[in-house]
């Protein structure tokens, strides 16, 4: 399943993007305002609200014991055996999600026309999604790479209230670094996930797709449900430059020079290619993939995650 | 100002050249850059050069280049212009010996118009400068000063009276010499080479390097000279009689047969007489004596006159004599001698005794009840609280005046405790009463016995001597069997004597002899806290003066007689003083009080009277410092192949090359943001 920001809005998205004021999020200190923020104005233009109870399921029974709450006595069973039981419950299971997030040196770029750069809108994207998922009792966890080592941070999923805490330090902490560092931060993410889970993946994906399948089919592989968010510029998606210029790569340090008007048919007939071959990629994984444009608002996004929650379910 | 590295201008305006140089590095930054998230969609785009030259840039790159012709001329100046630099050929510094000792045969006066002479005649490719020695050397001439300039400087030096410090000059003459420009460096010392000054030094790691000394000649290996120097002053009481003894050092290397010797206290002559000098050794102590009142100050002087002297600066000595202050005593001793002398009616308005309750001595761990002396017997040093007590005395830098009357086993392990050892109790002990035989005469509590009008201590006898050996501490007195009878401790900060044996008629005679009160006051005087300021000083130093803290005192005062020399503040309750340079006596009073609180007085170092001079001083050997390949080092600072460094600095064109191709710098930096940018 792909998606596509270019598709034409409907109603409830005019509604959505009059909400999303970049100027408003601007003024919000701190990522948990922000993301609580998003959130919250996106689930208030829902019609259903995506939110569904605790529901417990009985287990068996076990001796009183003094001490033990009176509501959990089964009375009825007293009244038959003249003996006093407490009811045990088995909990429901919540899903186990990870926000993994790519820190190279490429997603620093913000464009004239964007609201953050690309790390600072997978960072609210990500703290918005991992707000919504800790309300929902599921579990939330985190790989990232060390700036310096690209050694892997790793915060283990919990359904514990300090957890959202603890994501958003890091994903504050987050700061573009380095070369191309997409595969290694893969390959431990592979490595470091051992039960089935849920992936939810940030990055601009500029590296060749061959490089990433290997690692994403083992995701696949173990079991994981990944959701791929692809973080892009419109200078990137639209390459708008007029004036000659000297192009720098962010990662390589490598230069150009750069006459766009004679440059525009090549660049965007190579970044198609490149979007088209990772689109290939994940609709043969099955895996969902939404473009998020810097200079939009992130309901597109959102709402694919809720429609892949709901399925998961 | 000349042009060098040594003008501090010079650098401030090297300092502000390098603002542009950094501001021009600082802003090479392009404007025509973009950073892009990744070329890997525009491979095919041409790279730029890494220093793009367009045809709009050639004035730009021309001024560089002149600038970079400048700078590169300006380091080669040196090498282009070498004939017609001025070289410095020899840097020179002198040290001016203006220590008491050079006023002998007026050698400070002579060596003093030498140095100005030598000024005159130095030409412009000599560095000089000079440094004054006295105890703080300073450099007087700095060898970037100019010639009137020092010359008139060293002709307004005047001779002092203060000691040398060799030392400190050469060192100083040294980083001196190591900060200047000649390639020959010397030190010429215009001084006598006081033997003593070079024998102080010879411990002194080397430090002289690559530097002739040129030491200027005594002509003699000494000179005759006749020194007067550490008067001493004692009060004594004998009888009703309040005296005043006074000792001075007649100091003789002179082959005088006689010299004169008079004493002067006040505005009275006390005495003028003829000392004879032959036979006698390098230093003959006199004394004088007479009555004094004891409740006011006394000043007064001892000089010398004799032939031959070379010195005549140093014929005259100064004293001050603080009036008597009662002191206390604290007594626990049942001897009736000792309390009797002890008491009011022998010894009102010098001490006041209180005799201490041996039941109630807890009152006495206040400090403020403490005696300045405590008098003892060691029959007491049974109790525990009485041991404590006597450290607490001496610990606190008071007196102990302890009367080995009877020795036990607790009395014996406190005197251990105090550093000495007592001999075993079944020593035996002697049949017959010994006698006084020896005393050490020029300890201040004996020298006034060598005069007869305090009685004989030889005749006194003693009958049962304590056998007491100083493990710290020495004898003073000894009997005729050669064993100690009086001692004085130096394990603790106090003052503690120790007499071998009791104040009874049973033990010793010493109680009933006339020299028992003069030898008790002046134990009792020597065993009290000494004053916190000195009364002598050397010309020239620095009195730490501490008035009572009750006086709110802000300012002392130093006079000479009616004449205000300085006034000195008081901070954190002391006041540094500084004394003037000229040997005399001289009046400290506090604030505007019209009387003055103390009279010091001043008197030059007794070291500077030894006119023996050195002419090839060890010393100085030692302090020069040898290295090897020295001689190559020259030959090659010699040669045309290589300018020395000194001579690279001091060319003036090169500074204005250097100046011109910073301008230039400037100046681009200024066109690059004038200049129109590119897209």
């Amino acid at each position: 399943m792909a998606t596509s920001s270019s598709t034409p809005a409907t109603a409830t998205q005019r509604s959505l993007a009059e909400r999303f004021d970049p100027k408003t999020l601007a003024a919000l200190e701190g990522l948990d305002f922000k993301a609580r923020y998003i959130m919250e104005g996106f689930l208030a233009g829902l019609h259903e609200s995506p939110f569904h109870g605790f529901s417990v399921e009985f287990s068996d029974y076990r001796d009183y014991q003094p001490g033990d709450d009176l509501r959990h006595l089964d009375w009825r069973l007293f009244a038959r055996t003249d003996r006093l039981y407490t009811k045990r419950y088995l909990q429901e299971t919540n899903f186990r999600f990870y926000v993994v997030c790519d820190t190279s040196a490429s997603m620093a770029y913000r464009g004239s026309q964007a609201w953050g750069s690309k790390l600072e809108v997978a960072r609210l994207l990500a703290a918005a999604l991992t707000w919504f998922l800790l309300r929902q009792n599921d579990a939330a966890g985190m790989v990232t790479l060390e700036r310096e080592t690209e050694a892997p941070e790793f915060i283990r999923p919990s359904q514990r209230q300090t957890q959202l805490g603890l994501v958003l330090r890091r994903l504050e902490a987050l700061r573009p670094a380095g070369g191309a560092r997409l595969a290694r931060l893969l390959e431990h993410t592979v490595r470091l996930i051992h039960r089935r889970s849920v992936v939810l993946f940030f990055s601009d994906l500029l590296e060749p797709s061959e490089s990433l399948a290997q690692y994403f089919k083992q995701l696949r592989f173990h079991g994981h449900e990944c959701l791929v968010f692809q973080v892009l510029d419109r200078d990137e998606l639209e390459f708008p430059f007029t004036d000659a210029r000297i192009f720098e790569d962010l990662e390589t340090g490598q230069r150009r020079i750069v006459t766009p008007a004679a440059a525009r048919d090549r660049y965007l007939a190579g970044f198609n290619r490149f979007m088209t071959a990772h689109q290939e990629l994940f609709r043969s994984l099955e895996m969902p993939h939404c473009v998020v444009r810097t200079d939009a608002d992130p309901w597109r996004a959102l709402a694919l995650f809720l429609a892949q929650r709901k399925r998961l379910k | 100002m000349a042009f060098s590295f040594l003008n501090p201008w010079l650098w401030m305006g090297a300092l502000a050249l390098a603002a542009p140089v950094w501001l021009h590095l600082r802003r090479r930054v392009e404007t025509n850059r973009l950073l892009f998230s990744t070329l890997r969609f525009l491979d095919d785009s041409p790279r730029p050069r890494s220093s793009p030259l367009r045809l709009q840039d050639v004035l730009l790159l021309l001024l560089r280049a002149l600038a970079l012709l400048l700078l590169v001329g300006a380091f080669a100046w040196p090498y282009l212009q070498e004939a017609s630099r001025l070289v410095i050929r020899e840097s020179r510094v002198y040290i001016l010996d203006n220590t008491l000792s050079q006023q002998a045969a007026n050698r400070f006066t002579q060596d003093r118009e030498r140095l100005v002479t030598e000024l005159t005649r130095a030409g412009e490719d000599i560095q000089i400068a000079v440094v004054e020695l006295t105890d703080q050397p300073r450099a007087l001439v700095a060898l970037s000063d100019s010639r009137e300039d020092a010359r008139r400087r060293v002709r307004a030096i005047q001779p002092s009276f203060r000691r040398g410090a060799y030392l400190a000059a050469f060192r100083m003459a040294q980083s001196l010499l190591a900060n200047s420009l000649g390639e020959r460096k010397r030190i010429v010392f215009l001084g006598d080479s006081q033997a003593n000054q070079w024998k102080e030094n010879l411990t002194t790691p080397p430090f002289l390097e690559q530097v002739e000394v040129e030491l200027s000649r005594p002509g003699a290996s000494n000179a005759p000279n006749l020194a007067l120097s550490e008067a001493q002053w004692q009060r004594i009481f004998l009888g009703d009689k309040a005296l005043l003894q006074l000792g001075v050092n007649l100091a003789c290397s002179s082959p005088a047969s006689n010299a004169t010797v008079s004493v002067r206290s006040g505005q009275e002559t006390i005495v003028t007489r003829s000392v004879p000098l032959a036979g006698q050794p390098g230093i003959v102590a006199l004394q004088a004596q007479w009555e004094a009142a004891p409740g006011r100050w006394l000043q007064g002087e001892v000089t010398v006159a004799g032939e031959p002297d070379a010195l005549a600066a140093d014929n005259r000595v100064y004293f001050t004599v603080p009036p008597v202050r009662e002191g206390k005593v604290a007594l626990l001793a049942q001897s009736p001698y000792l309390r009797l002398a002890l008491s009011p009616e022998v010894m009102r308005g010098r001490w006041a005794a209180r005799v201490l309750d041996p039941t109630r001595l807890d009152g006495e761990a206040d400090a403020a009840r403490q005696a300045e002396v405590l008098v003892l017997e060691s029959s007491y040093l049974q109790s525990t609280e009485v041991r404590t007590l006597v450290e607490r005395y001496l610990n606190n830098q008071r007196g102990v005046f302890l009367v080995v009357n009877r020795l036990g086993l607790a009395a014996g392990a406190a005197l251990r405790d105090l550093g000495f050892e007592v001999g075993r109790p079944g020593q035996a002990k002697p049949e017959q009463p010994e006698r006084i035989e020896y005393f050490v005469s020029n300890h201040p509590i004996f020298r006034p016995f060598l005069s007869a009008d305090y009685g004989k201590l030889l005749d006194i006898t003693i009958a049962q001597p304590q056998r007491i050996k100083p493990l710290e501490g020495m004898a003073l007195l000894f009997s005729s069997s050669g064993e100690g009878l009086f001692f004085q401790g130096t394990r603790f900060p106090g003052r503690l004597f120790v007499l071998g044996f009791g104040l009874d008629r049973g033990q010793s005679s010493w109680p009933s002899h006339v020299s028992f009160i003069p030898f008790l006051d002046l134990c009792l005087q020597n065993a009290r806290p000494g004053e916190t300021t000195p009364l002598d000083y050397e010309p020239g130093s620095t009195a730490l003066v501490t008035p009572p803290p009750d006086a709110a005192v802000k300012e002392v005062v130093l006079r000479d007689g009616q004449r205000e020399l300085r006034r000195s503040p008081v901070v954190h309750g002391k006041a540094q003083v500084r004394l003037p340079d000229q040997p005399g006596i001289y009046a400290m009073s506090y604030d505007n009080a019209p009387e003055p609180e103390r009279f010091i007085s001043v008197n030059p170092n007794p070291k500077e009277s030894e006119l023996t001079y050195l002419e090839a001083p060890e010393a100085l050997k030692l302090w020069k410092l040898e290295r090897q390949g020295r001689a190559a080092d020259q030959v090659a600072l010699g040669s045309p192949a290589r300018i020395s460094r000194a001579a690279m600095l001091e060319q003036r064109i090169w500074w204005w090359l250097l100046v011109a191709g910073m301008a230039g710098l400037l100046g681009e930096m200024i066109w690059t943001q004038l200049r129109p940018q590119h897209p």
